[in-house]
This record gives C-alpha cells, sequence and structure tokens, in this order.
C-alpha cells in the first residue's frame, strides 16, 4: 500500500479501529442522584422542578440531564425506567425509551442524544429521543401537568453532551452517524431527524 | 478435517434418527457462527477516510493526473471503499444473527420432536472444519474478509448442489443446507410423530430476538443508514404441532438460501453479480436478502470496485488493505504467546458460557428462563464477548513462516473451553478473566460484567 499523509484537517469520517463496546470509565461516573429525585433518562425528560441532574431546573419537561445513572448500551440500566433505546432491543423495547418495566431491560445507552435513530420497529430510522419526549408528554397529559420546552427542541446534540459530560460513548461498530463521507451536509440530517422525518 | 458422525449407515431421515438429524442441523448452524464472526471482526468498519484518501491522491498522481482532478477522484473513492467495509460488516453481522437465530429455532424442533438439544462443545474443534455433513466436502477457515472467503461464505448457503468431484460414503449425506433440512421437514410431514409441548422453548415476544441492531446498519455514500434485515423475514417460534415446525424449517432455509428458484453459483462455478431477482430474497416484502445474496453483493461489489481501481491505472493497489486487519488463518490459542494466551482462553471461556446458558435455557422455563437470556446471554454477547473481541485484537504478536518473520493481530478463536466438572463454569469463567487481567489489565472493565453473569451448570 502507498504511505499515507494523514492530514487531520481533512475530517471526513472514520480513523478508529473497529469499536467494541467501549468500557465505562471510572472518572466519569454519574454523580449518584438523591432517592427523592425521580430518575429519568434524559434532557427534557423530568417530571418535576429540581428534577435534573443540576437541580436547577424549573419546571416538567425543562431538565438538563438525566438523573438515572448513565450507562454505555444495553442491558446496564439499573432499574424501571432507566434504560434508553434505539440501538439494540426488539421492536416492542424499541417503543419504549425510557419507560422499560425492570433493570437490565433498557436496549440502549443514556442519556439519549439527539442523533440516535431506532433500528426495529415503528420507529425505525427516526428520532429516539423524540419519542422518549413523546411517551413522556403523554404521561404528564394524563398527571394534568404543564410541560416546559426543553434545552434544546430535539434532545441533547451528541458533540454537547461530549462538552458537558467529558464524554460520551454508547455500544455499535457501524460508525459516528454525525460524521459525513464528503457527500452530505451531516447539519441537513440532524434537522430532518429533529423534525420527525425517517432516516 | 473434522467430520462428525451422526448416523451408523441410514441417508434418510426417519422418525428414528430424527433427533439425530436435528442435532446435526444444529451442529451446522453453530459451525457457521465463529466462521462468521471471525471474519466480521477482521473488518475495521471505520477506517480513516483521510489516510485513504491521501494515500489515493499520491498513487492518482504517480498515474499522471492533476492534484485537483486526483482530490476529486480520491474523495469519491474513499467515500465507496468506506461504505464498502461498513457494509460488508452490516451484511455478515446481519447474517451471524440469523444463524443464531437458526440455532435456536433447530433446538426449539429438538426440543419438540426428540428431547434436549445439545449445544455445549458443538463448535468445530479443528480448522479447516466442514459442514457435518455436505457433500462434496469442502475446507472452511476462519479466516480475514477475503474474495476467497466470501466464495466458502456462498458454498455454504449456496441454494444449488456444489459441483460434485468425490462423492464420499458419508454417513450423513446432503447436497444443500437447505436439501439437508427437506429431508427432515419430509419426515414431519410424512410421518404422525408426537410433540412435546411441555418442555421449555425459546419463544418470540420476549426480547430474546430482534431482527436488526446498529452493527446490522450501514450508511451510504450520502449517510443514510440502510437496515439489512427485514423485521418480516424471521422470528423465534413455538414448535408445537406440524405446522409449526415446518414454519421453522421454512424460515431457516429461505433465510440462508432464499425462495425455489433463487440464483446460486453460475454453472462454471463463478458469482453471478446480475440483478436480484425476487426468489434471492427472503420475506414478501422483499426487503432482506437471503443469505447466499447478501455474500453475493459483497463478493461482487468488491470486484467491481476492484474495476474501477483498475480502470484509473491504480489497480495495484489491494483495496482490502485499507479495511481488512492482518489476522492470521484458523489461529489457535494454544499457539498465542503468553501475553495473548490468557486473553483468549478468557474470551473462549465467554463463548462456550454462551453456549452454556442457552442449553440450560431449554431446561427452564419461565421467569427463570427470562432472567437467564436477559441478564446472561444478552450481556455475555454484547458487552462482554464483543468487548474483549475488539480489546484483544489490539493485541499482537510476531511468527515465522516461510522463512520470513509476519506479525498478525491477535484474534478471536472462537473455540471451546473445556468447562470441566470440579467447579461451575462461571467460578471457572472468574479464574480464566483473572489470569486474563494479569497479563492485560486493560480488560479490568470487564471484572464487573463477568461477577454479574448468572452461575450456570453444565
Amino acid at each position: 500500500m502507498a504511505n499515507i499523509n494523514y492530514n487531520p484537517n481533512l475530517s471526513l469520517c472514520g480513523g478508529t479501529p473497529p469499536a467494541p463496546a467501549p468500557a465505562e470509565r471510572a472518572a466519569a461516573a454519574p454523580v449518584a442522584a438523591s432517592p427523592s429525585v425521580e430518575l429519568h433518562v434524559c434532557m427534557g425528560l423530568n417530571a418535576c422542578k429540581g428534577h435534573d441532574r443540576n437541580g436547577t431546573n424549573n419546571c416538567a419537561g425543562t431538565g438538563y440531564c438525566a438523573t438515572a445513572t448513565r450507562h454505555n448500551c444495553q442491558t446496564l440500566n439499573d432499574c424501571h425506567g432507566q434504560g434508553g433505546c434505539g440501538l439494540y432491543g426488539d421492536s416492542e423495547q424499541q417503543m419504549r425509551p425510557g419507560s422499560n418495566e425492570c433493570a437490565w431491560q433498557g436496549s440502549c445507552a443514556v442519556p439519549i442524544p439527539a442523533e440516535r435513530y431506532s433500528t426495529l420497529g415503528e420507529n425505525t430510522g427516526k428520532s429516539v429521543w423524540l419519542l422518549a419526549r413523546k411517551l413522556f408528554e403523554e404521561r404528564m397529559m394524563k398527571a394534568k401537568r404543564t410541560v416546559g420546552e426543553p434545552p434544546f427542541k430535539c434532545g441533547p446534540p451528541e458533540n454537547w453532551l461530549t462538552s458537558v459530560l467529558g464524554s460520551y460513548d454508547s455500544c455499535g461498530n457501524s460508525g459516528d452517524k454525525r460524521c459525513s463521507f464528503g457527500f452530505n451536509n451531516p447539519e441537513d440530517h440532524a434537522k430532518a431527524l429533529c423534525e420527525g422525518k425517517k432516516e | 478435517m473434522l467430520q462428525s458422525k451422526f448416523f451408523s449407515a441410514d441417508s434418510e431421515v426417519t422418525p428414528a434418527n430424527l433427533g439425530e438429524a436435528i442435532q446435526q442441523a444444529i451442529e451446522i448452524e453453530i459451525a457457521t457462527i465463529p466462521v462468521y464472526l471471525y471474519t466480521y471482526y477482521s473488518i475495521n468498519r471505520v477506517p480513516d477516510q483521510d489516510s485513504i484518501s491521501g494515500s489515493l491522491v499520491q498513487e492518482l498522481v504517480k498515474s499522471g493526473r492533476p492534484v485537483k482532478e486526483a482530490n476529486k477522484i480520491a474523495l469519491d473513492l474513499s467515500a465507496g471503499i468506506m461504505v464498502y467495509a461498513n457494509k460488508a460488516g452490516a451484511l455478515i453481522m446481519s447474517v451471524a444473527i440469523e444463524e443464531m437465530l437458526h440455532m435456536a429455532l433447530s433446538s426449539n424442533l429438538k426440543q419438540a420432536l426428540a428431547g434436549l438439544p445439545e449445544l455445549i462443545g458443538k463448535s468445530p474443534g479443528v480448522w479447516p472444519a466442514c459442514l457435518p455433513g455436505h457433500e462434496p466436502e469442502f475446507p472452511i477457515n476462519r479466516a480475514k474478509l477475503s474474495l476467497d472467503q466470501l466464495v466458502t461464505f456462498l458454498k455454504i448457503e449456496s441454494p444449488d448442489p456444489l459441483p460434485d468431484k468425490k462423492l464420499l460414503a458419508a454417513p450423513i449425506p446432503y447436497k444443500t443446507i437447505g436439501l439437508f433440512y427437506k429431508m427432515i421437514m419430509d419426515c414431519i410431514k410424512d410421518n404422525d410423530l408426537p410433540y412435546n409441548t411441555h418442555s421449555p422453548q425459546l419463544l418470540p415476544g420476549n426480547a430474546y430476538y430482534a431482527q436488526n441492531n446498529i452493527d446490522t446498519v450501514y450508511y451510504d455514500k450520502a449517510h443514510n443508514p440502510h437496515f439489512t434485515n427485514a423485521p418480516d423475514s424471521g422470528d423465534l417460534l413455538y414448535v408445537k404441532d406440524r405446522e409449526s415446525a415446518i414454519h421453522a424449517i421454512h424460515c431457516i432455509v429461505e433465510q440462508g438460501e432464499g425462495f425455489p428458484g433463487a440464483q446460486g453459483f453460475d454453472p462454471d462455478g463463478s458469482v453471478d453479480c446480475e440483478k436480484m431477482i425476487s426468489p434471492d430474497y427472503d420475506d414478501f416484502d422483499k426487503e432482506e436478502l437471503s443469505h447466499f445474496e447478501k455474500f453475493a453483493q459483497i463478493y461482487c461489489h468488491y470486484k467491481s470496485l476492484n474495476a474501477q481501481f483498475n480502470k484509473l491505472g491504480i489497480g495495484k493497489i489491494e483495496i482490502s488493505d485499507y479495511f481488512v486487519i492482518n489476522v492470521a488463518e484458523n489461529p489457535k490459542t494454544a499457539d498465542y504467546p503468553a501475553h495473548i494466551r490468557p486473553v483468549s482462553d478468557f474470551l473462549n471461556g465467554v463463548y462456550t458460557y454462551l453456549f452454556v446458558m442457552v442449553e440450560n435455557c431449554y431446561k427452564k422455563s419461565g421467569n427463570t428462563q427470562y432472567e437467564l437470556f436477559m441478564f446472561g446471554i444478552h450481556k455475555s454477547m454484547i458487552f462482554i464477548l464483543n468487548s474483549v473481541c475488539g480489546d484483544i485484537m489490539k493485541l499482537k504478536y510476531k511468527v515465522h513462516e516461510d522463512g520470513k518473520e509476519i506479525e498478525y493481530v491477535a484474534a478471536p478463536t472462537f473455540e471451546d473451553y473445556p468447562f470441566g466438572l470440579i467447579s461451575s463454569p462461571k467460578s471457572q469463567l472468574i479464574d480464566l478473566y483473572t489470569a486474563a487481567l494479569a497479563v492485560y489489565p486493560t480488560i479490568s472493565y470487564l471484572g464487573q460484567r463477568v461477577q454479574d453473569l448468572p452461575d450456570v451448570g453444565l
């Protein structure tokens, strides 16, 4: 093979070896949630005032971050309602982000980045976070609660999560949804996903 | 070469040997799993596009093209390679998960018709291996992705009999896997057999099986995701009567080989790269290709990339060098050096423990089975085995071959680990982990995951 001159400024895609399910990092371990705080899986999914990771949000649906334990793959959620979904799991599991029945029954990582889409079921190719938010709003409607706007309309972008958490990992070997091979604008994809369109 | 004997003399499936025949079917399915997984892990699904593009620019400029034109072509070619590497991985994984489904469906069949399926220690023990009973016999290697390896995959999944150079006096003769299953199906159709509906099976509706996951997805040139399996192509199935048994067999055969009339090898043994026809799909919506056709796609796509490179005058480039990892052919744990061997033993322990747990699912029902599957099997596959497969491939070793020193990347060998009877397999697995950790601290994050596994006996 010819010599390769790597130019990081090209910033196209790839460059890492096959990615196994990554390890949790001790340094990035989640802050233990107070027992009195409802545990939920992402931005904009809090039912009460002060129930986001910072404890500073004013009302339902406006929180910045998950209170459930951060984890990076299927089967690693601690309990009921604390699993993400989208990358693994059957079609039924993939319709229930943040509303799984029990420990180890969530089908993907927490938190749920805006870029994540479902890989099976009725929501295939569509935003997982928007589905989680829809389920949350339905629950709040039943509870007769007013829901505020989330900090990001379509959930936390992965870049933002990385900047806040220091790192963000979820499992899977197919590559980064946000990158481009040079023939598309990732922002257009993000916009389409945010509008509820199918990837 | 490995050749298991299932029948003493019979060459037909009858009610008397039906159990042995279904067990043979199970072992055929199991034999494919390490082969497909080994090749899967040899693929870097996300290679460095910048590096590929830079390399191609150099070659194109050397071949006389102006830099501006070379840059444009290199971007296009490098995107093509990115798509190919990702697609090849997704398609192979999409087949591998369906082979696991077939193992479970065949096990359900056996549980219903002949008793407990045997799964532990049934992976090929000698490599090159062969499909138990296939005529003609052909070698199957754990090898990195190549056109030769893809031809082997196509032979495994061929809907048509392969050219018969030498008929063996094999005790279990069949020409294609589909024809072997047909013998079983004919026996089921022609006989009024009793069905055991009391013993546990792996049933649908429990989230045990998912047709797609993020690893069966690939991105095209515009970075749109493609889902390689269709939700209606097959699922677990409760085998409780003749109709459901036949349904299970149809699912296995059609996912592998397509419907009757599907295209196989051309008469001269070459791969047909023409357009797909309806029977090449295994689902009614024509969204999922059969295993044979998926592998034909990977084969033909590679050929077309090669042709593109030749046309541009850079055909000397071996495209696979950009994304295929240099792993040895059929490595054995025993041959690995001391800094790798314990890690490989641990990996094989996890691999074997998966079969221990699946076999136990046929002894347990209800919530016990559910917890074993969800907490043990899913976690082991995704969060331990996949992780340690990635970790072991960060290790390298050198061997002397043909008077030269060659460096290889260590690969998962997927050998059955011989768990002993003195202590539980889980306690032995913990010991294997401890030994591996001593030589490779990188895997320290796996300790709790191993501890969390259910404790299941042999």
